[in-house]
This record gives structure tokens, C-alpha cells and sequence, in this order.
């Protein structure tokens, strides 16, 4: 007893009471509070649900002092200009979103919606296409250039329009050169002018995806001694000799090789949010702060953080309050364990643009193919293939809202969705019914115990698990599933390419575009894989491309998607399920179905008081 | 000893040479660099081919790529490295020396508390073999020494970083646990400080008592979130330290000595009072650094002085003892600023990471900011050296004390104290050093795993990435550092060897 006293004694100084002001109680109050509010705010939350697809309208926006931290993955950020065949990424481009304005963006669906803030677009002319883009008054780089018709002259140009001489002549390497191709000529405009006009001389149904936001011609000009009016001039000329000067620039010197802003002068912003060079921690962390001339609607939150940390790593960073935003690997583990820390942290689940489908080879050799057991061969397999039960047990376990996908161009989250499934779809393959399904096999004359090989890229335990589901409902019928799971399955000499399977198991990631499935189902098409062959399909396609009327476009769709399913190109199956974790305090964290993510609107996350 | 030193570099060289050709012969053939290009839907296919070959010379011969890189880093023999350009262009120097950056900051403070806790477990469990100490650490070195290490990360985290966040915001112990805590703690001190089971009864029972007791002021007092050591415990913290380097050299018989370390210690008490207005917010590490050198003089000169005809000893004794006095004051001083550190990042421990950016604050809040962030990783990589460490000493302790010297001392009638610190410590350390220098080398270049689960861009991962693209620069980046620091420590273990033993300078 004495040595406790003794040791009573010796800690009786052993606090830092003095030194540190009882600030400790307030802190804990605070953080009390907070957690409280977390709380009405999830139910506030959750009432007033944004219905739309687009932005919240958040009104007038006080920026808040606070960070906010994200992650993406383990991959640095290395180019100011993400549209160069290198730079071309996820995680430059989560960064360079928030840095460039643009004419309009993704909304969660992957409906287009316009920036007003950033200027407007018309289309004046349906014939040829014409396209007016008027830029807004106030649009501004952070370094007080005006944003100008001169940055969109320099975007068009450094897509190596042969008008300027093509590719050889220019050297920009751009990931796309779809504005070059289908603009043929300059836009039509002034230097320094606030409009432009665009002019498509063939149909282009994708249009309002040409154009978005442009990186500052000035600072290119300038590289070359140039001004940006004399660059643009230049373009407006075609004189491809003096836009040349530019594309060593373009092509490198947007890049962070060292993964440091040697020169913020170089990366003005037109966004919300701006580079600093020394708020990038090398390795680590990079942080954007407010771009102090930004137009728009201010940003909620000061700070906003990449971090790059790899993806293992997110879900418990999350927890700690490292990462305040992440959007994992949607699995049944990850969310889980998202949904075991309830108390703070918030889950939104939804679908990727992203599908699941399993497509026949149409090739010779094939059981599937019209030389042997046709149609019926494929509708037998269709009547098999337990696809609820698929849905039901490895995509709702993630997302609660998940349904059978039965179209293949439009998503079941999208608007038109329903009216398509009604004209080109009637519910024949929703249930399985095996007994159809032995009389379509020996309609079609196959024998007992016909190989299927199903070919997917492995490994890949959920299409592990789905081919599991079909081998026990088709092989009743008199088919013999084999999973052909393969690493190099997609892969140059991969099986394929070789033609080494009867079924294909794959996604497609869909970019929101309206002609990309041209090339899937179209006879010959470079993605058509199986071999699929139809006439009318392709007249359909023909049609639809030739257009640039979303009436027409919805009408031809109606009839690929009633087509493909007569003929049984293939059948869909689901769309990836997505889920994002969130600190249950932030506010306007909302999942995004297409590929600029969860990210999308981060310029509007704010933590709540 | 000139000519075995120059024999020894030479040697290193060669060895570095021929691994450097090996390494980057082996890493060009371990696939195609332009694997994912060739599969590439990207129109400017070709361009982006073009670009690559020019970064990585694939267009030259694999000899010639070779001496390429060996002239741009042989210019390191001149300071002026030029380790040339990764395949997206990125500049290898600036990657090399971020990278190796923020592993040395990973490893060093492990490598340094893996030897001296393995070390002192080997010692205390070979003097103690067969006790149940020996068997606890024992099981538990071979427990660590298997664990996977993302599995000891990952529920490293979450003990150590969510829970203990969690818990700091408003810590209190339950009465179950502070037992808990003095048990564990009683057993452990009394296993290690044996003796009879009388003994080791009465060990036990204090210690549960005064560690309790401990625990309980700590609580009560709010300690968890704002510690601080305070005077007494400082002042007996320095008698501990001065009760120690006694033990270790001359005992507590010699009357000179200890009372030069009382000195020591009082006037530690007085420089505590007059540099507090300097230790309150220092300016940077030199004054820290000067702070020392005045401690190492002052408590050398007492040493000297009073130490009578044994001054030289008495002076190790009394700079130890200052030093540990010091040491103690500037950890007092940390403490205390642990609750505004709290303030400014109420959950301390982040699971990755280095610390916030951009970080700005007292000296002391930057140590913090600094530190905290290196304990998970570092509890990681240590756990599993010291495994190897505590095993390798104790075997060559156990080695040693069963020599026919250490019977003979004893047989003079040398107490234990003596026979095991002078007479067959020194000598079990002699193979120890070697497992030190290559342990370095490995851990340097070997957290590759840990380096990724807390976040962190080390050499590890410079080395990986590397190698899955095909890329020799950064994994010959890598290799210039391992590799060297290998070879070097490998060299400073043979020298430190050859000066320990004659008998293998030849």
C-alpha cells in the first residue's frame, strides 16, 4: 500500500493541466454535437432526396472552411491536360473535373444536362447540323483571361483536323480525334469571340458530346511566343505550320512527370476549384483549393482532397475519417462492412453504366450458330438461364433495387426505359421454364449433353458464381455448361479471339452515347464478337446513325432491341450494382451511374454544421 | 586494417556491378513493356509505341541499354546522378528520392527499436531460459515472426487507429481493464526478475499494485488527453537511469561514482526550471540538438570531477544519466502537448498516410503530426524483426554463457551482474551485427506490403510497379538503394567484425 501511495505521490504532477487550456471538454461537446446533427440531417437527408438526375440546386453557396477528403486509388495525378492518349484516366480526370468548366455534364442516369453557368449551345440547323455555343460573359481563367472562343479553336485544332494538315503534320496525340473528324472545318468565329459556331457536315447523333470545356489556348500560345489571338487566327486560317508550334506543348507540357506544380501560371483554372503547387503532397495527398475568380456557383467546401491510397485501404481510412468519400469495389463484403459502421458512415448504392450479358457465337462450329442447332438452339439456352435468381442472390445483396436489365441500349434507371422494354420485349425469357426449353432443344436437334462453354476473363468470382446458377438449371435440359473461365480471355490470341467458346460472359460500359453500339451488332462490327448477322439490324443502325432526331433515335432503338431479342443476339442480365461510402456529416454525396463516378458533383459536398 | 578496408569496397563494387547487370537483364525479360499497348484500341497507337520506346531506349540492343543506364548512374560516384526516365517519362532521380525518403523515415525508428528490444529480450530469456518468460516470448517470437503481415496491418488499424480514435475522444478505463493491465504487467516483471517463488510472489503483488495504482491516478486524473510526466516522476525516472548504468559498469558500491550521479540528477532538477522557457515552443531540432551537446558536457564534467580515480567511468555514467534525464524532460515536454495536438486533429491516428499536409504548429505539435503516423507502420515492421532478433541473441547468449571462461569468472567468484555484462554480453553480440546489416538492407527495400496498406510511396512500391511494367528504371532506382545499402552495411558489419576479432583480419 505504501508503494501506492508512494506512486500517488510521484504522479501527483503528472498532468498537463497547465500548459494546455481545458479546451479538451469543449472538443469533446463539439464532437457530441455533431453527431447529433449527422443524425437529423441523414433523416433531413433522406426526405428531401433530389428526384432529378442533375444537380441540386444548392442556391447561394457560402464556401465552407473545411476539408473533405477522396480517393479513387492508389494512382497519382500527373496531367493538367487529361485529354492526351497518356494522361487519359480515372484519376486525372476526377481532378481535372473540378478544374475545367464545361458546357454540360453527366447527370446520374446519364442524361446530358447543360452548365448554365458556363454558357449555352443551340442547335440552329438541322442540315447540315449546326451548333451555336455562346460562352458566358463572365467566364474566366483564374489568371483573369477571358475564357474565349480561342480555347475551343485550340480544342478543335489539337484533334489533327486534316484541314490543318492531320496528325503528321500537327503531332498533337490526342485520346480522340473525334471533333477533327466530324468538324472537318474550323468553327466558325473570331478570335477572342465569346460565341462559335460548329458545323456537321454528315449526321452525327452524338453531337452534344463534341464539345464541353477547353484548356486554356493562351498559356499554349504563349509557349510558342504567340498570343491566343494569333494562335486562333492561325486556326481560322488553316495554317497548320504555326499551330504545329504548339503541340510539343499541348502534348507535354501539361504534365506533372515530377508530380509537382513547378509552375501554377501554367494551370489556370476555369472551375470551381484550383491547383496550388504546395498543397500536393508527392505520393500521398493532393488538394484543390477555390479558384477565387470562378463564375459559377461558389463550392461548398474549401478544401477538397485526393487522396492516393490504395483501394484495400479506402474502407477503413473511411471509417477513421481519412477518407471522407469513397466509392469501393461493389461487393457483398464491402458492403457489409460499409453497412457494420452505420453510426457513421452513410451508404448510397445504384447501378453503373455498366452491363452484364451473355452473348452467342455465331461462328461455324458454334451449336448456337445457324448451321447447327439456330434459333431454337438459342432459345433454349434463353429459357434456361435463371436470370432472377441471379439478380436475387449476387446483385440485390448490394443494391436493393436491382432488377433483371431486358434491353441493352437503354438502362432500367433510364427514362425511356419502359416504353422501349413495351415495344420490343414481351416478358418470354423472364422466367425459366424448362420444359419450353427441352422442347426448343430438340426442336433444334442437339443431343444430350451438348457442350456450352462459357467464356468470361477470370478470375471473377461473381460470373463464377453466375455460370454456377446456369450449369444447375441447363444442364436439366440436356446442355453441358463448362466453365470457361479464362485471364486472357479478352487478351490478343485469348480464347476470344480464337472463338474457343459458345457463350461469351462479359459488360459492356456504356458512355452514354447514342450510335456507340454500331459497332456490336452490326454485321461485321469490330466488337461484334460473336458474329451476329442480321439485315435489318443493320439498316435499323444505319438509320439511327444518319440521324441526328432523338425521335428517330428512340423508334430505330425499338426496333434493334425487338430484333435482337427475335433473333437472340444475346441476353442481358443486369447492370453493375455501385455503392459509395460516406461520412454520414456530409451532405450532397450522391452516386452517379456513369463513369465520372461519385465525384461528380464534389464541388457541392459539404459537411453539415 | 587500411588495406582489408580498401579489399572489403573493392569487393562491394564488383558485387554491386555484376547484381546490376543481373537485375536489369532479368527485369527487361520479364515480359513485354508494351504489353498493354499492343492490346490498345487507341487510335494514335503507334505514336504512343513510338513515345515509350524513346523513354525506355527499346530501340537500342540490350547491351547498350544497359551501359546507358550504368553511364547515368555511375555519375552518382560524382554526386550527379542520372538514372534516367521511367516509361511515361517520369524522371527517376526526383521518384528515387522521394521514394527512398519516405521509406527510411518507415524503417529507421523499427530497425533502431527492434534491435534494442530483441536484443535485451534475447539476453533476458537466455539468463532466463526455461522460465515461463522464456516460454512466453518464445511463442510469441514465433507467433510474430509467422504473422502475414496484411493481416496484422489490417487489425493493426483497426485497434490501434479506429478504436483507439474512438476511445481518445473520451477515455476512461474500466475497472476491468486496469486489472487486466496490472496483471499482465505483474507477470510480466515478475518472470522476468525471477528468483524463488517467494520472491516472485512479492514481485508480483507489487507491481499489480503500483501499476493499478498507476493506471487509476492516470484515469482520474484525465491523463489519456492530457499527459504529461511531471517533476517526481522525472526525478525518478533519472535515479532509474542512474541505477542502471551503475549496474551496468560498476555497481552500486562505488560511493565516488554514485554521488557524481546525484549531482547529475540535481542539477538536471535546476536546468529543468531554466530552459522550460526555451523547451515551451523550440525553434527547430538544432536547438534540441544543442540542448544535448550542453547535457553531454555538463554531466561528462560532474562525471570527471567528482568521479574520483575512476573518472572515466564515472563520466559514462553520469552522461548516461544525464542523458536520460533529458531525454525524459523532452518527452515531458511532448506530453503536455498532446491535447492541443488533439485539438487540432481530434482523431490523431489516421490508418493512412504520412500526416496532414501542409502541416503547421508548435515544434511539438509537428512531432505529433509527424510521429503518430509512424507508430502503426512501425509497430508492424518491428513485431516481425524482433522475432528474429530476440531468437538470434539468445541462442549466441546462451552460446556464450556455456563457454569455459564464463565458468571461470564465475568460479572467481564474479557476481552475475559482472559476469553477464562484461564477460559474455560483448562476445554474443559479435554475430549479431551481421544479422543487423543485412536486416537493414531487407527492411529497406522489403516493407513493401506495409508500405502499401498505410499508404505510403516507398521503394517497395517503386520497385513493383516497375517490374509490372517491364521498366528497369525504377526498379534499378531500387536496386541502387537496396542493393547498396546492402553491400554497405554487409561492409560495415565485416569491418565492425574484423575490429571485434582479430583472428579474421587477414
Amino acid at each position: 500500500m505504501a508503494v501506492v501511495a508512494a506512486g500517488a505521490l510521484v504522479l501527483a504532477g503528472c498532468t498537463s493541466e497547465s500548459e494546455t487550456p481545458d479546451t479538451g471538454n469543449a472538443g469533446t461537446t463539439d464532437e457530441g454535437g455533431s453527431t447529433d446533427e449527422a443524425t437529423t440531417s441523414e433523416d433531413g437527408g433522406a426526405s428531401e432526396e433530389p428526384t432529378s438526375s442533375a444537380k441540386a440546386d444548392l442556391g447561394e453557396v457560402t464556401t465552407k472552411d473545411d476539408t473533405i477528403s477522396f480517393s479513387t486509388g492508389a494512382e497519382e495525378y500527373n496531367a493538367y491536360n487529361g485529354n492526351t492518349s497518356s494522361t487519359n484516366s480515372t484519376y486525372n480526370a476526377v481532378v481535372n473535373n473540378q478544374l475545367f468548366g464545361g458546357f454540360w455534364y453527366w447527370g446520374t442516369d446519364g442524361t446530358v444536362y447543360p452548365n448554365e453557368w458556363f454558357g449555352s449551345y443551340e442547335k440552329t440547323s438541322e442540315d447540315p447540323l449546326t451548333v451555336e455555343y455562346t460562352i458566358s460573359d463572365e467566364a474566366v481563367w483564374s489568371d483573369g483571361t477571358p475564357v474565349t472562343s480561342n480555347d475551343f479553336l485550340l480544342e478543335w485544332a489539337s484533334s489533327n483536323p486534316e484541314a490543318l494538315g492531320g496528325a503528321e503534320a500537327l503531332g498533337f496525340d490526342p485520346v480522340s480525334d473525334t471533333f477533327g473528324k466530324y468538324v472537318p472545318e474550323a468553327p466558325e468565329t473570331e478570335p477572342s469571340s465569346k460565341t462559335f459556331t460548329v458545323v456537321y457536315p454528315d449526321p452525327y447523333p452524338d453531337w452534344e458530346l463534341v464539345v464541353s470545356g477547353a484548356l486554356p489556348s493562351h498559356v499554349a500560345a504563349d509557349s510558342a511566343g504567340m498570343t491566343g489571338d494569333e494562335l486562333a487566327q492561325a486556326i481560322l486560317d488553316g495554317d497548320g505550320e504555326t499551330v504545329a508550334k504548339v503541340s510539343e506543348f499541348w502534348n507535354t507540357g501539361w504534365l506533372f512527370p515530377d508530380y509537382q506544380v513547378t509552375d501554377e501560371a501554367l494551370v489556370p483554372s476555369s472551375g470551381p476549384y484550383t491547383l496550388q503547387g504546395s498543397t500536393w503532397e508527392s505520393g500521398e495527398s493532393l488538394g484543390l483549393v477555390p479558384n477565387d475568380s470562378f463564375y459559377g456557383p461558389k463550392p461548398a467546401t474549401k478544401n477538397l482532397v485526393f487522396k492516393f491510397a490504395a483501394p484495400e485501404s479506402h474502407v477503413q481510412a473511411l471509417q477513421n475519417g481519412d477518407i471522407n468519400v469513397i466509392e469501393p469495389q461493389a461487393t457483398v463484403d464491402t458492403v457489409d462492412q460499409l453497412k457494420g459502421m452505420s453510426d457513421t458512415v452513410s451508404i448510397a448504392s445504384g447501378n453503373e453504366m455498366t452491363w452484364e450479358h451473355l452473348d452467342y457465337n455465331f461462328a461455324e462450329g458454334s451449336i448456337f450458330s445457324e448451321g447447327e442447332g439456330g434459333l431454337a438452339a438459342r432459345e433454349a439456352f434463353a429459357l434456361c438461364v435463371p436470370r432472377e435468381q441471379i439478380v436475387q442472390n449476387l446483385i440485390q445483396p448490394i443494391n436493393p433495387e436491382a432488377q433483371v436489365m431486358n434491353l441493352r441500349e437503354k438502362f432500367p434507371f433510364q427514362d425511356d426505359y419502359q416504353e422501349v422494354l413495351e415495344a420490343a420485349y414481351d416478358g418470354r425469357y423472364d422466367q425459366v421454364d424448362l420444359e419450353a426449353a427441352k422442347a426448343k432443344f430438340a426442336e433444334a436437334g442437339l443431343e444430350d449433353g451438348a457442350e456450352v462453354r462459357i467464356g468470361y476473363s477470370a478470375p471473377n468470382q461473381r460470373r463464377t458464381d453466375e455460370i454456377a446458377a446456369i450449369k444447375a438449371s441447363c444442364d436439366e435440359v440436356g446442355f453441358n455448361i463448362v466453365d470457361g473461365g479464362d485471364p486472357k480471355f479478352f487478351e490478343s490470341g485469348g480464347s476470344l479471339e480464337t472463338g474457343d467458346w459458345e457463350i461469351a460472359l462479359f459488360a459492356w460500359a456504356g458512355s452514354g452515347q447514342i450510335a456507340s453500339g454500331q459497332p456490336i451488332y452490326e454485321t461485321d462490327g469490330g466488337q461484334n464478337f460473336g458474329g451476329f448477322s442480321n439485315e435489318e439490324v443493320d439498316a435499323a443502325w444505319e438509320t439511327l446513325a444518319k440521324s441526328n432526331d432523338p425521335a428517330v433515335h428512340l423508334e430505330q432503338v425499338k426496333i434493334i432491341e425487338k430484333l435482337l431479342w427475335d433473333n437472340l443476339y444475346g441476353i442481358p442480365l443486369f447492370a453493375h450494382p455501385g455503392v459509395v461510402g460516406y461520412d454520414n456529416t456530409l451532405q450532397n454525396v450522391r452516386h452517379n451511374s456513369t463513369q465520372t463516378g461519385v465525384s461528380w458533383n464534389a464541388e457541392q459536398w459539404v459537411r453539415a454544421n | 586494417m587500411l588495406q582489408f578496408v580498401l579489399r572489403r569496397i573493392a569487393i562491394s563494387l564488383v558485387v554491386l556491378l555484376m547484381g546490376s547487370a543481373l537485375m536489369f537483364f532479368a527485369t527487361i525479360n520479364a515480359g513485354d513493356p508494351l504489353a498493354d499497348l499492343r492490346e490498345s484500341r487507341a487510335e494514335n497507337r503507334e505514336q504512343l509505341m513510338q513515345a515509350r520506346i524513346e523513354n525506355m531506349n527499346l530501340d537500342l540492343p540490350w547491351y547498350q541499354r544497359y551501359l546507358t543506364w550504368l553511364a547515368g548512374a555511375s555519375k552518382c560516384l560524382v554526386l550527379a546522378c542520372d538514372l534516367g526516365q521511367a516509361s511515361n517519362g517520369a524522371n527517376i532521380n526526383s521518384m528515387l528520392v522521394n521514394a527512398a525518403g519516405a521509406s527510411l523515415r518507415l524503417v529507421s525508428i523499427s530497425v533502431v527499436l527492434a534491435i534494442v528490444i530483441g536484443i535485451a529480450l534475447g539476453v533476458l530469456t537466455a539468463i532466463r531460459q526455461y522460465s515461463g518468460f522464456d516460454y512466453t516470448v518464445t511463442f510469441a517470437a514465433f507467433l510474430f515472426f509467422s504473422l502475414p503481415v496484411f493481416w496484422a496491418a489490417v487489425l493493426l488499424k483497426d485497434f490501434g487507429a479506429i478504436r483507439f480514435n474512438n476511445w481518445i475522444a473520451d477515455p476512461a478505463l474500466s475497472t476491468t481493464a486496469m486489472a487486466v493491465i496490472a496483471l499482465v504487467f505483474a507477470l510480466l516483471v515478475a518472470s522476468v526478475l525471477g528468483g524463488d517463488i517467494r520472491r516472485q510472489a512479492v514481485t508480483f503483488l507489487v507491481t499489480a499494485a503500483v501499476v493499478f495504482g498507476v493506471v487509476f491516478a492516470f484515469d482520474s486524473v484525465g491523463w489519456w488527453r492530457k499527459p504529461a510526466l511531471g517533476l517526481p516522476l522525472i526525478i525518478l525516472g533519472g535515479l532509474l537511469a542512474l541505477g542502471f548504468f551503475l549496474t551496468m559498469t560498476v555497481g552500486l558500491s562505488q560511493r565516488k561514482i554514485t554521488i557524481a550521479g546525484l549531482v547529475t540528477v540535481a542539477v538536471g532538477i535546476v536546468a529543468y526550471f531554466v530552459t522550460a522557457p526555451i523547451m515551451v515552443d523550440p525553434a527547430n531540432w538544432w536547438v534540441i540538438l544543442a540542448l544535448i551537446a550542453v547535457t553531454v558536457v555538463v554531466s561528462g564534467a560532474i562525471g570527471w570531477f567528482l568521479g574520483g580515480f575512476e573518472r572515466k567511468t564515472a563520466a559514462y555514467v553520469t552522461i548516461g544519466t544525464g542523458l536520460g534525464f533529458a531525454f525524459l524532460v523532452f518527452m515531458d515536454r511532448l506530453l503536455r502537448n498532446w491535447g492541443a495536438f488533439l485539438e487540432i486533429k481530434p482523431r490523431p491516428i489516421s490508418t493512412i498516410g504520412s500526416g496532414i499536409p501542409e502541416f503547421e504548429g508548435t515544434f511539438w505539435a509537428e512531432i505529433f503530426d509527424w510521429g503518430v503516423q509512424l507508430i502503426l507502420p512501425t509497430i508492424v515492421l518491428t513485431v516481425i524483426s524482433i522475432a528474429g532478433y530476440s531468437r538470434y541473441t539468445r541462442a549466441s547468449m546462451l552460446e556464450t554463457i556455456n563457454q569455459d571462461y564464463i565458468r571461470t569468472a564465475r568460479s572467481k567468484g564474479l557476481s552475475d551482474r559482472v559476469v553477464y555484462t562484461k564477460h559474455a554480453l560483448r562476445n554474443a553480440l559479435i554475430p549479431i551485427t551481421t544479422i543487423v546489416a543485412f536486416d537493414f538492407a531487407a527492411l529497406l527495400g522489403g516493407a513493401v506490403i506495409t508500405e502499401s496498406i498505410f499508404g505510403w510511396k516507398g521503394l517497395g512500391a517503386m520497385f513493383r510497379d516497375g517490374l509490372n511494367k517491364v521498366d528497369p528504371g525504377p526498379v534499378m532506382g531500387y536496386y541502387l538503394v537496396a542493393g547498396g545499402a546492402a553491400v554497405l552495411m554487409n561492409m560495415l558489419a565485416d569491418i565492425a567484425y574484423a575490429f571485434l576479432d582479430p583472428r579474421i583480419r587477414r
